[in-house]
Parts: C-alpha cells; structure tokens; sequence
C-alpha cells in the first residue's frame, strides 16, 4: 500500500500521513532494536570463544588446572537423553488427552480445565522455586544427594508442561477428517491413534520435543541445587555430582586461573552451537514434512494446464491463401 | 476346521468342550493387546495429564512445610520491611514462638520483593512496544529474503541459555551501557525536575550492573515470546477486514490500531503475560547482571536484588545457620514467588476469558 | 499352576539368605577393622582407589588445587574434586553430607555444632586476608585502621582524601576521588574474618551494630558493589577505580597483576603490618597456646606486637561419622597427606599462596581429629 508523503492537503490529511510513515518507521526500527541483541550476543560469545579456541577442548576431560570440557559437554547431552525419555513419555501423552480424549462439556469448551490450568500454571513456575523443591526434596529428604536423577526429574517437572501443549496443538492440527476416515474404515482408537494421528503430527510434536531439549540444556538454577557440579561422569545416577556446562560459564568466568576462564567462553560456544542444531534440526523436519503434506505448494510449479489445441483453421478462410 | 489368518503349521486340535480351536499363543497375546489397547492408552493418558498437577500441590506443599517456621516468626514484618540479616549466628540461640533462631535475626524483605516488581515492570515496558512494532514489521509485505532469516534470528534469541546472555550482559552490555547511554540519561535527568521518577535516574551512573542494565536484560529474553505470539496472530487476523479499511482510505497506522490490535488484544495480553512469567521468575541472568544487593536500589544504575536471585545466592550461606531458621526464610521468599507466579498466570487467563471473542474461531465471520 | 511352587523358588531363597548372610558378616567385620584407626610410620595412610569431593573457601581453593596434584603423583588412583564455593556452602554440604571435605575459612558457629555434634573444624594451614585498593597514583602501602575501615564500609568515609585517612598517611597525596566499597555477595569466610577484624576494632560500632558473619547486612555505603569469590573482588576492584576490597591471601599474586596496592593494617599494639610470613608467624604464634583440641579459636587482632591483625586458621570441615569405612579412610589419607610438613604442608606448596604452617602442636592436634574420622 502506498502512502502520499507529500506535505499537501489539509492539517488532519497531513497528520494522519506522518503517523503512517511514522509507525512504518517504528515498526522497521523495533525490528532491527530486537535483532542488534542478539546479533552482539552470537558475535561476542564467537569472538571471545574462538580467540582462544582448541579443538581438543571437546574431548580433553576437565582438570584443576585447566584442560576441556569433555565430561560436561557429555552431562549436558546425557541430561537432554533423560529429559527426552521422562518428559518426552509423559508430556506427550499428556497431549493427546487433553486433545483426544478429553470430552467436551455441555458449553461447548473441552473438559480437563484444571488439568489444562495445571499444567499452564506449572509452565510459568520460576526454576529456581522448582530447583529448591528439588534440593528440600530430593536431594536431602530422600536422601539421594546431588546426582542425576534429581536433575532429570525435576528438569523434567519444568518441560513437560511445554511438551503437553505443543502435542496438544499439533494434534488438534490433523484434520478430523482423517479420524472419521480411519473409524470409518473400522480401525480400533489406539491403532488409528498410532498409525494416522500421531504420524500426521510427528513433526509438530518432534519439534515441540527438541525446543523443550534446547530450554532442558540451557537451564541453570535448579541444577546448581539438584546436580551440584562435577569434573567427571560419575558410575552411579545418584549420590554423586553430575557435570553439565552451564555451570562452565556461569562460575569460570571470573576465576583465579585464567585457563578457566577460556573454558567458560568455549561452555557459552558450544551451548549456542547445540541449541543452533536444535532450532536447525526441528526446522528441517518441519519443511521435510510439509513437503508431503495435503495441499502443500512444492518447490516446483504445479504444471501448467495444456494449452488448448490450436482450433483447426476454417475451411473458409482459406479463401485468402495466395494461391488459391 | 481352517485356521483363520493362516498360521503355518499345525491347527490345534480341539479341547474337549470347545466349539473351535484355540488360537496360536502368538496371535493370542497380540489379541489381548489389540484388544486393550486403547484402555492402555486411556489410563497412560489420564496418569501422565495428572502429573503437572500432581507436581504442582507437591511443589506447593513442601516450601509450606519448609516455610512454616519462619512464616511464624517474620510474621507480616517479612512483606514490607526493609531489614534483612541473619543475625547473631555466632551467639546464643533464643526461641520466638517456638522456633529456634539465632539472636537479632530478622527478615523484611520488601525490598527484594520491590525488585521483582521494577525489574519486571521495566522489561515489559520495553518488550511489548518493540515485540508488537517488530511483529508488525514481520507481517507486512517482505521479500522472503529478509523476513524469514529475521525469523530465524528471534527463534535464536529466544533459545540462547540465559546464563550465557546474563555473562554477556556483565561483561560486554552492562559496560557499553555505563559508558555510553546512561551518563546520557542522567543528564537530560538533571535538567528535569528534582522528582521522582525523574530524580531516579540521576548520576551516580555505576558500573553498568544494576537495575536498569538487568531490566533491559530481561526484556530482551522475553521479547521473543511476545513476538513470536503476536505474529502468529497477526498472521490469523482475516485479510478482508484489512483490505477493507485500506480500500476505505485508512492508512496503516489506522488498520493497525483499529482493526489489527483489537482483534488481537487478549492474545497479546496472554503473550505478555507469559513474558511476565518469564521474567520473575529468571534467576541466573539477574544474579550476574543485577549486583547482588539485599537493599532498594538508590536510583535506577545501582545493584539490587529479586526475589530469584537472592534465594540462588544465599541458599548456602542460609545453611550455615545451624538453627535452620535461615533455610526457611528462604523457602518463604520462594514460596512468596510462586504465590506472584500463580497469581499472575491466573489473573491473566481471567482476563483473556473476559476479553476474548464469544464468537467462533477467526475466519468464521463472529 | 501348582508346578510354579517348586525348585527354582527354594533355591532363589536360599539365595537371598547367603546374600543377607555375607552382608551382615562384612559389616561386622568392618566395623572391628576401623575400630582402632593407627597413623603409619609415611604419615599417610593408603587410600582405597575412588573420588573424595570438595568445595568451599575460594581462599583455600587454590591451595587444594595444587595438593591435588601433589597427592595424586604418589596416588594417581584417587580423583579428588574441588570447586570455590564459598565458605558457607562449604559448611553447609559437609553439614548435608552432599560434599566429603567442606573447606571454611571461618569456625562452626555453636547452633551448627548443636544441629550436628559430628561436624568439626579441622585446621589445615594458617592463612591471612589483605585489604587491597585501586587507588591511581598511590604506589606505597596505605595505613588503615580498623576504626577508619569501618566508617569506610558504613559510608561515612567517602572520599580517599579524608581527614581520616590523609592523617593516617602524611606524604601520600590522595585523590579526591570516591571510595567505592567492595563486599562478597556469597557466603564467604573472607567476610567473616573481615567483619570479625572491624567488630574488634569498633566494637561500639561495627560490633554492636553489625557484628561478624558469613553474611552480614552492609550498610548503604554510596555505589557499594557486591562481588561473588575471591577471583570477583579482585577482578571487580581492577575495573573500579576508587574501590577497596578484601581478598585472601592466596590472591595476593592475583592483585598485584592487577595493579592493587594492599594495606598495611594497625595491630593490637598500635604497629602498622604488611602481611608477610613473619608478621603472620608471630600472630600466629600468640594464640598457639590458646587453641583448643577443636580447633575453634579467632586469630584476629592479637596480642603479638609484631603480628599482622588478620590471622586465620583454614579449615576442613568434615562429619566424624561418614557412610563407609572406605570414604572415610579417602578422607583420612588426603588430610593426613596435606597436613604433612614433608608433603603438603612443605613450602614449596604454601609458598604459593603465602600460606604459613600450622605450629607444631596444632599439628598435632588436627591429626589426633583426623584419626577420628571413621
């Protein structure tokens, strides 16, 4: 749409010209003002990582006086892998209740309000309140220590909320079409529930999972109180520190040895770099899938419909042929 | 008698007071699975949708249980006073309503509280300006080239772990802040009268760990969340409504405040609130930038402390305190968070229920 | 169904019964073995191969570092933790039982020892605390007192070219720039010795009004910053100019880098002392006789004419009663080895960090609460 920014016509005409242009300047500006950040953040976190970066640093193992983060890269990537199994399992099955199964009530409003409130409430819940449970809890009243399990467990707690709406969401996307289909043709709930639906929203739900595995991986707080720190992967899932990397960054930035401060800028590298495959991995199964979906515009131009033959040309006109 | 399905091998022969053979074992198994599968799937469903809630009361309950004591003792004092130490420890211990603390502890802790609410006020008033003005920015017509690695740039901010965005707010965004913007507003501040607010953002500037340097550290963690949700809505908005008030003459501004915004305000609401969320409850990015002080701040540059990071950087020092008392001040402290948490998300899902159309899903005409 | 109950049911019970058997019979027979623990002739007791963990006073951090490398050259098969915490979450995990060695800087306070009786303090070595400053032009060691260091932290002082302070200091021209006071922000052992120094130096003031902690509420001081360890207050005292600070003594290395002067402090007798290892020996040496089998006892500001005001014992604190006899004896050889004056308490280790050996008798002492760690 475009605006007359001429100065001319009357005093309200030419007011209403400059706030268009002014909003259109606005919102142009908002957006660079949100990208600079996190631009200067990407930069910055490269430019002081690879000032000093070693390769061997991903599989040199931590020591007091300096070496790699080998083990914590490995804690980290062990958390997400329990994270996914616990929080994966549940969430999603919580997802396809609150969508599947939950019956509509008389105004029209799906049922499970409280659940669904629950579980929003909970997705609100600051970490650290939840971190400070998991010590009370966990780490003292049962008697576990710092250790791995409490740290799934309660990362979990915090992700599952995540994992139940995005599930719910991208199941409320398969088109009821399909269900009516597959119970028209007689399937059973659960055969039409594995074979139709939930292959129909895999890559909503996929991705739900490796956005929940990106904020699993990049919290702090409530590990500090469920899983201490370690240098070392410990043999035993409880009564020993987990090592993990967002501590690195977190307390190595300032200490008494500088190898370690190095170490903090390449922890603060490599956890940008996994939550980037992350986001990365996630769009790739959504485009891959949407390539094979209905009604999805591929990359190519649907073909042309065919020219209609030329009609045949009319005996009669060829009165005007030369030689005839 | 043929065995239906084709087994290969042997059809059992009947038992006696049978009419048909009994089926393979195989087949029978998977018969009792198929046959309870959905019953599977209803009650894994049912368990796994009440674990939130289950988390949630068992959360809720042990900071009570834990807080109990020190409810008792700090009594009202501990939402609007100013004082907050641990007293004596190395002295005697003396008992006020039956709890043991040690001598000259007390806990107001108003100022931690008033830190929350700053700290949160300032990130959403620079968040929901920008996220709405970039969601609109997002949504007008863009090459492609440009709008989805924009796309993919806020996808990322929002992904960037927060401790790796408090580091960069101490040691580079803090820093450029003091230097260069903050003497700045200071001094347009002194030549506007000596009242709050405006005395608030007086010299001294500080060293760029602060209020102000940890509000826009926080807005800049949730503006991808309002953004991201505010586009997704726009996006919905139905196009004929638009086209429209453009072809009725009304320029862009006018489409978007009078027809874009309103359609969209309770989802707005509900996309700032999660922001809101977000931002009282983060923890780590505040302890490195925030300065770590149990105070109010004296002016908008100076440290100060929120409710998050106070409970993340005294937990140890609270256990040193044999008689326990400190422990559950603390879990008060958080308890008090989850009670805002709660209060907040309930609060706004009231207000998006009132505000929201009655009418049928977008598109339908309502 | 009845041909379930049969063969392989009797013979898992039989099973289970030898196994509860030998377990009961390995704990009696451990429980004989550690009855009477026996220091060998090395010094140093042998230790099980498996991990000891530590964490606490980022003062004693780098120390344990590098007896960490000393002990493992001689026991490669042990994997000793460390970590600078704090001193109070030192206290507080070996109170938890979530960390084998808590190391602190300050004493237990009497309602932990009351909540735990199993805890105690063990001294390893004898440190100290500098006041360190970034004061631009300064290049001598600055007077300071006690008294003028606590009107600095309750913000009555506020510029360096007080009165107070230029008295104190004829010759040095100060700055007129303003002091901007440093504090730990974690539970810190450093503010504990810290704040015990100001309380004994103005009781009426300090003292009365604000007492010694591992935390303590610091008064509004003007632009006052809080820091987390030692490694942030040297590092936050470089950025700031103006500021003065209180760091541990193995970060002395740390603050001169950084450009810091430190301070010569007025001691019990009125003399001005820089930390050096004779000023702490003799602070040191006049509270020997004093120290107590528990070690529990504050070295600041002392009778020693010559001695540096703020003196300090470092501490292990660790639980008499571990979960088993093989973490305990980890525990027992790794102190007994840094307590060694051949091994870790040798100079080469402590020189590092301008830490002094503990006196003869309080050796002793501590090695008598090793052996009792079972």
């Amino acid at each position: 749409m475009t605006v007359n920014t001429s100065l001319a016509g009357g005093p309200s005409t030419r007011r209403r010209r400059v706030s268009s242009v002014g909003f259109r300047l606005f919102t142009y500006a908002s957006l660079i003002l949100i990208i600079a950040p996190a631009v200067w953040i990407l930069l910055g976190v490269l430019f002081h990582a690879l000032g000093h970066w070693r390769w061997d640093v991903l599989w040199t193992p931590l020591t007091a006086a300096g070496g790699g983060l080998r083990d914590q890269i490995l804690g980290t990537l062990l958390l997400m892998a329990g994270v996914l199994i616990l929080a994966g399992t549940i969430g999603v099955l919580a997802g396809i209740h609150l969508s599947e199964m939950a019956q509509l009530k008389k105004n029209g409003k799906p049922s499970g309000g409280l659940l669904r409130t629950a579980s929003d409430i909970l997705s609100g819940f600051p970490s650290i309140v939840l971190g400070y449970v998991g010590y009370a809890a966990l780490v003292l009243y049962f008697h576990w220590g710092f250790s791995y399990l409490a740290a799934v467990i309660i990362l979990s707690v915090m992700v599952v909320p995540y994992i139940a709406k995005t599930t719910e969401n991208s199941l409320r996307q398969v088109p009821t079409g399909y269900r009516e289909g597959a119970e028209a043709l007689g399937m059973s709930m659960g055969y039409s529930l594995r074979k139709v639906v939930l292959k129909t929203a895999l890559p909503g739900i996929v991705t739900g999972l490796l956005l929940a595995l990106a904020i699993a991986g990049g919290e702090t707080a409530p590990l500090i109180y469920t899983a201490n720190f370690a240098n070392k992967i410990p043999h035993s899932v409880t009564h020993a520190s987990f090592p993990y990397l967002t501590y690195v960054v977190f307390s190595f930035y300032d200490s008494s040895q500088v190898s370690y401060h190095y170490l903090a800028y390449d922890a603060a590298l490599i956890l940008v770099v996994m939550v980037l495959l992350l986001l990365v991995a996630s769009r790739i199964i959504v485009a891959r899938t949407q390539r094979h979906a209905e009604g999805a515009r591929t990359k190519t131009r649907p073909p042309r419909a065919p020219k209609p033959a030329a009609p045949d040309p009319d005996p009669a006109e060829l009165v005007d042929l030369p030689f005839n | 008698m043929t065995s239906v399905g084709g087994v290969a091998g042997d059809v059992p022969a009947t038992p006696p007071g049978r009419a048909t053979p009994r089926e393979p074992l195989l087949r029978r198994v998977g018969n009792v699975f198929r046959a309870n599968e959905e019953r599977g799937w209803r009650w894994s469903a049912r368990v796994a949708v009440l674990l939130p809630l289950v988390a949630l009361v068992f959360a809720v309950t042990v900071l009570a249980l834990k807080a109990w004591p020190a409810i008792r003792v700090n009594g009202w004092y501990f939402l609007y006073g100013k004082n907050w130490t641990y007293g004596d420890s190395y002295g005697a211990t003396v008992h006020t309503h039956g709890v043991a603390h040690a001598a000259g502890a007390q806990f107001g802790a108003w100022p931690i509280i008033a830190g929350t609410l700053q700290s949160s006020f300032i990130a959403i008033v620079v968040a929901v300006p920008l996220s709405i003005g970039a969601a609109f920015a997002l949504t007008e017509r863009m090459p492609a080239w440009i709008s989805r690695p924009l796309g993919y740039a806020i996808e990322i901010l929002a992904g960037i772990p927060s401790v790796v965005i408090g580091l960069w707010g101490l040691l580079t965004f803090g820093p450029w802040l003091a230097k260069n913007i903050y003497p700045a507003l200071a001094s347009i501040a002194s030549d506007l009268p000596n009242v709050e607010p405006f005395n608030y953002f007086r010299q001294p500037v500080g060293t760029g760990e602060g209020l102000l340097t940890a509000g826009l550290v926080l807005g800049m963690m949730i503006i991808p969340i309002i953004t991201s949700t505010t586009r997704e809505l726009f996006i919905q908005v139905p196009t004929l409504p638009k086209e429209g008030g453009e072809a009725l003459g009304m320029t862009n501004w006018e489409v978007a405040n009078r027809i874009t915004l309103p359609w969209v305000r309770s989802g707005i609401i509900g996309g700032t609130v999660l922001g809101l969320g977000r931002a009282l409850g983060e923890t780590i990015a505040v302890v490195l930038v925030g300065g770590a002080s149990l105070r109010l701040a004296p002016n908008i540059y100076q440290p100060f402390g929120t409710i998050a990071a106070t409970i993340l950087s005294q937990l140890d020092g609270a256990q040193a305190d044999g008689t326990g008392f400190a422990v559950a001040t603390l879990a008060e402290l958080a308890l008090v968070l989850a009670v805002i948490s709660v209060g907040v998300n309930l609060a706004a899902r009231a207000i998006i229920s009132r505000t929201s159309r009655s009418g049928g899903p977008v598109g339908s005409g309502a | 169904m009845s041909k379930l109950m049969s063969a392989p049911r009797l013979r898992g019970g039989m099973i289970a019964l030898a196994a509860v058997g030998l377990a009961l019979s390995s704990v009696v027979l451990s429980t004989a073995a550690s009855a009477s623990v026996k220091l060998p002739s090395s010094g140093v007791e042998k230790p099980p191969a498996g991990t000891v963990t530590e964490t606490g006073s980022t003062l004693l951090y780098p120390l344990f570092n590098l007896w960490v490398g000393g002990y493992n050259t001689t026991y490669p098969s042990v994997t000793v933790q460390t970590a600078g915490t704090g001193s109070g979450t030192g206290i507080s995990d070996a109170e938890n039982g979530t960390i084998d060695i808590g190391a602190s800087d300050a004493y237990l306070a009497p309602s932990v020892t009351t909540a735990s009786p199993d805890l105690k303090n063990i001294p390893l070595a004898i440190s100290s605390q500098i006041v360190t400053y970034n004061v631009p032009g300064v290049l001598s060691h600055l007077k300071l007192t006690g008294k003028v260091l606590s009107a600095i932290y309750q913000g009555t002082i506020t510029k360096w070219n007080a009165s107070q302070i230029a008295s104190l200091n004829p010759g040095i021209t100060l700055p007129s720039i303003p002091i901007v006071t440093l504090h730990r922000s974690d539970s810190s052992g450093d503010t504990f010795l810290f704040t015990q120094f100001l309380s004994k130096t103005d009781p009426s003031g300090w003292g009365a009004k604000i007492a010694y902690n591992t935390t303590v509420p610091w008064p509004a001081a003007p632009g006052a910053l809080g820091e987390t360890g030692n490694s942030g207050m040297v590092t936050g005292c470089k950025a700031t100019p103006g500021c003065i600070a209180y760091v541990g003594i193995s970060y002395l290395t740390q603050a001169l880098q950084a450009g810091l002067g430190y301070a010569s402090l007025q001691n019990a007798k009125g003399q001005y002392e820089v930390p050096t290892a004779a000023s702490i020996a003799a602070e040191a040496a006049s509270f020997v006789a004093k120290t107590p089998a528990s070690g529990t006892i504050s070295l600041i500001y002392g009778p020693a004419a010559t001695g540096y005001p703020i003196v300090n014992y470092e501490y292990a604190i660790v639980s008499n009663k571990q979960p088993s006899s093989t973490t305990a004896k980890g525990i027992r050889s790794l102190l007994e080895w840094a307590i060694n004056p051949k091994l870790g308490a040798a100079t080469t280790y402590l020189a590092q960090v301008n830490f002094q050996p503990l006196p003869a008798k309080v050796e002793a002492q501590s090695v008598k609460q090793i052996l009792g760690i079972s």
